[in-house]
């Protein structure tokens, strides 16, 4: 495997050739490509930049580092939390849709409609200021995990729910024929091929609960976004801290698309 | 193989399926079912495999009562083999897996000694050199066969086979049904839906012709393939039979 750990593994290895089936790529058509598309991007931004003749005073943002070191801290460690949390809602309301208790069914779905169909921004502020308020919790770190956790859980769900019915009836029931119970059904036969297939649409989650922890400032959530907004407020070099932001993000998700394209490679059993 | 078959209703909604079956027979090595494709025979199949709850009627297979309740149906299912059409195998594991997987984890083996067992059974039938393939880079019979294989594998009582060559491409539905026939000169008792009416004068010791939601006619293959005095049989042996 010439991708040993490259950082180019999240691009494509494979191609089609004309017959259809895929084969790897060459590594200099893979290296010479990448820097085309690196080049010709790079030379669009340049030529935006050199029309705007923006002069960049980074020194400005630079004495705000720690502030807006602080903030992406703040924002891995809530991603974190929400990304583990709601891994686990996902899983459970992904499969309590196909329960054999209605209520349980029920219930599912009204978290999924309810959650996919309003804006984030006010399922925050409800959860905030009526239902963290109500139970007592104040520590707005543990309530901004929570409703980030919540949120990303019913899309999670979704998925999770879509994957499991893409394995066909025809294998349930063969599983049934030999014998296994409906644990063992879930576990050796249809997680495996569940994983798989999730996968990308998983990583897309992922990378949205990380940007869309930045809504989390309107409880006055310190995370990377507001940190960079305070900074651009006491600056006024917008383009210097909001190019960093933008860095931020990608240094976080680029991880995501890295380790679920090995992910997928581990779990993949089609030639 | 013992089985006796008392009232046997099965409906799906309004529509029935089977209409009080009743069957008795003894000494069965072979039972062949045929018919029309929706006369119910692969129903009555699902029922003998366990796999289907019927609205009412009694089951008794080798002086054993089929159950109803689903943990008792899952133990019967454990002892017993079954194949279908198509499909059979768990496409994220190799063949050798699909094999073990039942025998470690159903039967309780030591995955070596699963491995062993597998692998000589494979062995046995020419398919160890696609022992580590996925389903994908199989034919559609070396997968029916691998199928076989792991129905066989955890010696059951029976073997149950629900029109296993008819998904197949006619190069290989022989190489099937040449297994199917070894295993039954080996002594494999077996209950097989099929379209392949040769093949079932040649293995049944017994047929049952259903259509229409009960067994139209039965008898050895001499007296379904011979004898011209059910009309509903002539017409469907000799809308099958035109072209062989």
């Amino acid at each position: 495997m010439p991708d040993k750990k490259s950082f180019l593994s999240i691009f494509y290895q494979k191609t089609q050739n004309k017959s259809g089936s895929s084969v790897p790529v060459k590594p200099w058509v893979l290296i010479l490509n990448t820097f085309i598309v690196v080049i010709v991007l790079a030379g669009l931004m340049g030529f935006g930049f050199s029309r705007l003749q923006y002069m960049f005073q980074w020194e400005n943002v630079w004495n705000y580092r720690v502030n807006m070191v602080n903030g992406f801290l703040m924002t891995i460690a809530i991603s974190a939390g929400s990304l583990i949390f709601s891994t686990i809602l996902g899983v459970f309301f992904g499969l309590a849709q196909r329960s054999r208790i209605h209520i349980l069914r029920i219930f599912s779905r009204f978290y999924i409609e309810i959650i996919r169909g309003t804006p984030l921004l006010v399922q925050i502020l409800i959860f905030f200021y009526v239902i963290a308020n109500a139970m007592g919790i104040n520590n707005r770190y543990f309530a901004g995990i929570a409703v980030m956790s919540i949120f990303a859980g019913a899309y999670l769900a979704e998925i999770i729910r879509a994957g499991v019915e893409s394995v066909g009836s025809t294998q349930i029931e063969t599983a049934r024929a030999i014998g296994l119970t409906k644990k063992q059904t879930y576990r050796f036969i249809i997680f495996p091929q569940v994983i798989k297939r999730v996968l990308p649409p998983l990583a897309g989650q992922f990378a949205s609960l990380i940007k869309d922890s930045s809504l989390l400032s309107i409880i006055a959530i310190k995370e990377f976004t507001m940190a960079a907004r305070e900074v651009n407020a006491n600056t006024f070099s917008t383009l210097e801290t909001y190019i960093p932001l933008a860095v931020g993000y990608l240094l976080l998700t680029i991880p995501i698309s890295i380790i679920t394209k090995r992910m997928e490679k581990r779990y993949s059993y089609e030639t | 193989m013992k089985l006796n078959i008392e009232n046997l209703t099965m409906r799906f909604g309004e529509n029935t399926v089977l209409d009080s079956v009743s069957i008795s027979l003894k000494d069965i090595h072979s039972l062949v079912l045929i018919g029309p494709s929706g006369g119910g025979k692969t129903t009555l199949l699902r029922i003998l495999a366990g796999l289907e709850e019927p609205n009412s009627g009694l089951i008794t297979i080798n002086e054993h009562q089929l159950n109803c309740s689903e943990q008792e149906l899952l133990k019967y299912r454990r002892r017993i083999g079954m194949v279908y059409q198509a499909y059979n195998l768990f496409p994220h594991l190799t063949a050798l897996e699909n094999i073990v997987l039942p025998l470690v984890q159903v039967h309780g083996m030591q995955k070596k000694a699963a491995e062993e067992h597998a692998i000589t059974l494979l062995d046995r039938f020419h398919l160890a050199e696609h022992a580590f393939k996925h389903p994908v880079a199989l034919s559609g019979g070396q997968q029916q066969r691998i199928a076989i294989c792991r129905a066989v594998a955890i010696k059951p009582e029976f073997l149950l086979l629900d029109e296993p060559t008819s998904a197949l491409d006619p190069e290989y539905t022989s190489e099937v049904l040449d297994l199917i026939e070894e295993l039954r000169e080996e002594g494999m008792e077996l209950i097989l839906v099929t379209h392949e009416m040769g093949f079932a004068h040649k293995a049944a010791d017994y047929i049952l012709f259903i259509s229409d939601g009960g067994i139209t006619a039965r008898g050895t293959p001499q007296e379904i393939f011979e004898s011209k005095d059910n009309p509903r049989v002539e017409r469907f042996l000799n809308k099958v039979l035109k072209y062989n």
